[in-house]
């Protein structure tokens, strides 16, 4: 109402309005005017608790598969499910489903799988970040040695990200495609990923900024000082083997024992 | 005939698929090089592709997310696979509408799709359509239209004969309307109808006589010079004859041999220059004192000019009636009202004319957004494949579902498929004891040796050697610019805290000699003298010039570079696409190699005089599928970034 008046111009069209709008207040019975604050009550009420309940949608009960393009994603997520070997073809989006672990306990989350390819990845990280409870990071072992850099590169983006050091979900490399004769042993790929983050450390910071401006994230790893290893970071951080193929091929049965077992003990 | 089918759905599981006998190689390969460079990079707009030997085409289903491809051999034409694929979809869909309408991907993984019968019979029934129509029969002679002519007509004589040509076909068609009256009218009465006189000769339908009156005719005619009735309804004009041969006369040629002796310019620049290393400058070909007196104009006809804006305006008009004809059905209506209100509530699939409205709109935005306008419908018809059949949940609009599926594709476009990490990548060939070279390439004035600067001091920085090669040796004061530069940089950076040693250095050979040889030298110095990152600054060249474009590309191809950055200004507007497109074609071209080093990386400089008209950025990501590696926004040093996707996605969509 105060607006009112200090507008000079719109004083003398509003006047009348308010004064109609005053008698009739005075007119009415109290009890009606408690009668609508009280709903306006409820309303403000149910906005905020409608808020509250939208944002924490993001209750985490959500495992994510993530990885390179081409590391076994989409086969592992049909092991996990179904068990059966499936032909599969470069993601385009999403796959959830429900999964139940073998554990005593029977507990049951969703299991996300991500597409892979580079130009899919960050916007679909974004969206499921939140949503983490914990992150399969599936490695290609065979062809480690060229992918080293890329690999690196997403492992960093991935720790360093805001919403991931907030809610400290915990990180499963698996070290897929063991079946094929030259594939490297998880214990390798852990050193190698370490040596080329703490690289990433320096170049990473010393990247251009945006140009709009934006703020980089400013999470360090590790220890500063110190060169980088995975025990420094505050999730738990385990790498295993596993082979989605599988060493009979496309009939047998895939090698995923230690990956169940791990997801069993979320 | 096929080679193979397949049914997957997006997320990536294969539920079904077909291999045609005696195909051993598995379709993974060429299914995944579809996906990866035709559905991610946006171009579903035109529904086949080709990979190797092999030609794809896909249809997406957004309803239940899947995607159908078939492929087959590239030399055979098939013309019923388009139809062959809709029925296909049509019938999965059909069948197995309870497994697909599950959310979830537990359906999918858990059932199993026989589709195969129903896969041949398909088959088999376009393969037998296609065959059904049988090559079309050629008419018999007797059928065609010549043998109505008369012989005596086709014979081409010069001067009014044509008026009786005209007669002699006339005759033979009855259907046409009746002429103006005139004598030849004698012989029509003579002849029947065409129908009947089909083997008639053109003589017999012309008497002694008629011959005689009609030569009377023409020389009285001839003798008054006025036209007479003309002798058909379509009068032939009579071609006017041939004057003889004119003398060409060639616009730069001059009219006498004394103006092309162009040796008396030339010795006297020579003389003038006086300096060595300058009188490589003079152009042969420049004629000194013809810029004496005011400039001329950029010549243009004046008179074509109005021409053009009259029918520009008229185009205009046009198109503006157009629109608010087709404006006017929609709005009306008091069905359209609720038809809106219904679109809210509920769930409808998006159908092509639900979309369009809104897709014109948004091309157009695009459009003003500085996007290139054939990239921009490009994709706007890629978006429209994209949610074609989807089903929109309630309260969402169809201009809000548009609108989110096209700030995903900008997204996905300006994100770069690979690894971005210059810093990286120079650590990694310092290990290997060599030089990175980047090479800059571009048009005319778009700011690459500006760049080359801020980006060797972004690098000395970080404490890298850094070499510059002056490979712009036509360019009056480039290699000063460069030196300048290098001075300004080492005294920012002084050789006392580097070890004694210049972190900046130039190798330059002066004006007017070979690029690609400089270049070669400078590398080579480079690895001698241990330097980490050689900047190579070509001269600038229009994308059209084809010397020009075979030096760079000979650069390019003789000193493989780690990196080859084409910089490009951000107020480019749809000339992006035209250089981008030829630059990497003239690169392809004039290398010898079969993998040929194509354009790496973009680097977009004067960002700064842009607010949000950012499409430039748009276009040549999508003309090239590169990255864009840095972004100019200033001529200081600092004035060097990197791109951040959804920052300039929501400057392109802002109202």
């Amino acid at each position: 109402m105060e607006d009112n008046i200090d507008v000079e111009a719109g004083e003398n069209p509003f006047q009348p309005y308010l004064d109609a709008l005053r008698k009739q207040l005075e007119h009415q019975d109290p009890i009606f005017i408690i009668g609508i604050i009280i709903s306006l009550a409820v309303v403000v009420i149910s906005f905020v608790l409608l808020k509250y309940f939208l944002s924490s949608k993001t209750v985490q009960s959500a495992v994510l598969l993530v990885g390179l393009c081409d590391s076994g994603k989409t086969l592992l997520f049909s092991r996990l499910l179904s068990g059966k070997f499936k032909k599969t073809q470069t993601s385009i989006t999403d796959s959830s489903a429900p999964y139940k672990a073998k554990n005593e306990k029977g507990s049951s989350w969703t299991l996300i799988d991500l597409p892979g390819h580079d130009s899919l990845r960050p916007q679909y990280v974004e969206k499921f970040k939140s949503a983490a409870r914990a992150i399969v990071f599936v490695v290609d072992s065979a062809i480690f040695q060229k992918e080293v850099r890329d690999v690196a590169e997403f492992l960093y983006f991935l720790l360093t990200d805001s919403a991931v050091s907030r809610n400290v979900p915990s990180l499963i490399v698996a070290c897929n495609k063991q079946d094929i004769t030259m594939a490297k042993s998880a214990k390798l790929i852990q050193q190698q990923l370490e040596k080329e983050m703490n690289t990433l450390r320096v170049t990473r910071s010393a990247a251009l900024g945006t140009q709009d401006g934006s703020a980089r994230s400013s999470v360090h790893l590790g220890k500063k000082g110190k060169d980088f290893e995975f025990s420094q970071l505050p999730m738990k951080v385990e790498f295993l083997e596993c082979s989605a193929r599988g060493s009979k091929g496309e009939n047998g049965q895939a090698d995923i024992g230690s990956l169940e077992k791990s997801l069993a003990n979320l | 005939m096929l080679d193979f089918f397949t049914i997957f759905s997006k997320g990536g599981i294969v539920l079904w698929c077909f291999q045609g006998t005696g195909v051993t190689e598995s379709f993974t390969g060429p299914v995944n090089a579809l996906i990866r460079s035709v559905i991610l990079q946006e171009r579903s707009g035109n529904n086949s592709y080709s990979h190797d030997a092999l030609s794809l085409k896909y249809k997406l289903d957004n309803e239940f997310e899947l995607v159908f491809v078939v492929g087959f051999q590239k030399i055979l034409t098939l013309t019923y696979v388009d139809k062959f694929i809709d029925d296909v979809q049509l019938h999965f869909r059909d069948r197995y509408k309870n497994e697909l309408e599950q959310k979830g991907a537990l359906a999918l993984l858990n059932s199993h799709f026989a589709f195969e019968d129903d896969f041949k019979m398909l088959l088999r029934e376009a393969e037998e359509s296609s065959k059904a129509r049988g090559p079309t029969s050629m008419r018999s002679f007797n059928a065609s239209l010549k043998s109505q002519k008369t012989v005596k007509s086709m014979i081409e004589t010069k001067g009014g004969d044509k008026g009786k040509e005209q007669g002699g076909k006339k005759n033979k068609n009855a259907k046409k309307e009746a002429p103006a009256a005139e004598p030849v009218k004698g012989e029509k009465a003579k002849a029947p109808t065409s129908a009947q006189k089909t083997e008639e000769n053109g003589n017999q339908g012309l008497t002694q006589e008629e011959i005689i009156q009609k030569k009377r005719e023409e020389f009285i005619r001839k003798r008054m010079g006025a036209p007479v009735e003309k002798p058909s309804k379509s009068p032939k004009p009579v071609k006017e004859k041939p004057k003889g041969k004119e003398k060409r006369v060639w616009t730069l040629g001059g009219s006498s041999t004394k103006e092309l002796d162009y040796s008396q310019s030339n010795g006297n620049g020579a003389h003038a220059a006086g300096d060595q290393g300058l009188d490589a400058q003079a152009d042969p070909g420049m004629q000194l004192s013809s810029m004496k007196g005011d400039l001329l104009a950029v010549d243009y006809e004046s008179s074509e000019g109005e021409e053009e804006e009259e029918e520009e305006e008229d185009a205009v008009e046009r198109v503006v009636v157009a629109d608010t004809s087709k404006k006017i059905p929609k709005k009306g209506a008091f069905g359209g009202m609720f038809g809106m209100l219904k679109g809210l509530v509920g769930s409808k699939s998006l159908s092509q004319e639900d979309m369009e409205p809104v897709l014109d709109k948004m091309r157009d935005h695009l459009i003003a957004k500085n996007v290139a306008a054939e990239i921009a419908s490009q994709l706007c018809d890629s978006v429209a494949k994209k949610l074609e059949g989807k089903v929109m949940g309630t309260f969402t609009t169809v201009a809000s579902t548009v609108k989110g599926a096209l700030q995903d594709s900008l997204v996905q476009i300006l994100q770069p498929k690979r690894r971005v990490d210059i810093l990286r990548d120079v650590l990694e060939a310092r290990s290997q004891r060599r030089p990175f070279v980047i090479t800059f390439c571009g048009v005319n004035g778009v700011g690459k040796s500006t760049n080359l600067a801020k980006i060797s001091f972004w690098l000395i920085e970080n404490g890298f050697t850094v070499l510059i090669a002056a490979c712009d040796t036509f360019r009056a004061g480039a290699v000063e610019q460069l030196r300048t530069h290098q001075r300004r940089l080492n005294s920012l950076h002084p050789p006392q805290d580097h070890g004694g040693r210049p972190i900046v250095q130039l190798y330059e050979k002066g004006y007017g000699k070979d690029a690609a040889g400089i270049a070669m030298e400078a590398i080579a110095y480079a690895r001698n003298q241990a330097f980490d990152v050689v900047l190579v600054d070509t001269a600038g060249r229009m994308q059209d010039n084809t010397p020009l474009m075979t030096a760079l590309a000979k650069l390019i191809a003789v000193n493989m570079p780690d990196l080859v950055l084409f910089v490009g200004e951000a107020l480019v507007g749809n000339e992006a696409v035209d250089q981008l497109v030829k630059f990497n074609q003239a690169l392809a071209d004039h290398s010898m190699s079969d993998k040929p080093r194509l354009i790496d990386g973009i680097v977009l400089t004067k960002f700064d005089t842009i607010d949000d008209k950012v499409g430039a950025a748009i276009s040549m990501t999508y003309i090239t599928g590169q990255p864009i590696v840095f972004v100019g926004t200033g001529q200081t040093y600092n004035d060097l970034r990197s791109l951040n996707a959804r920052a300039v996605v929501g400057a392109l969509m802002k109202a």
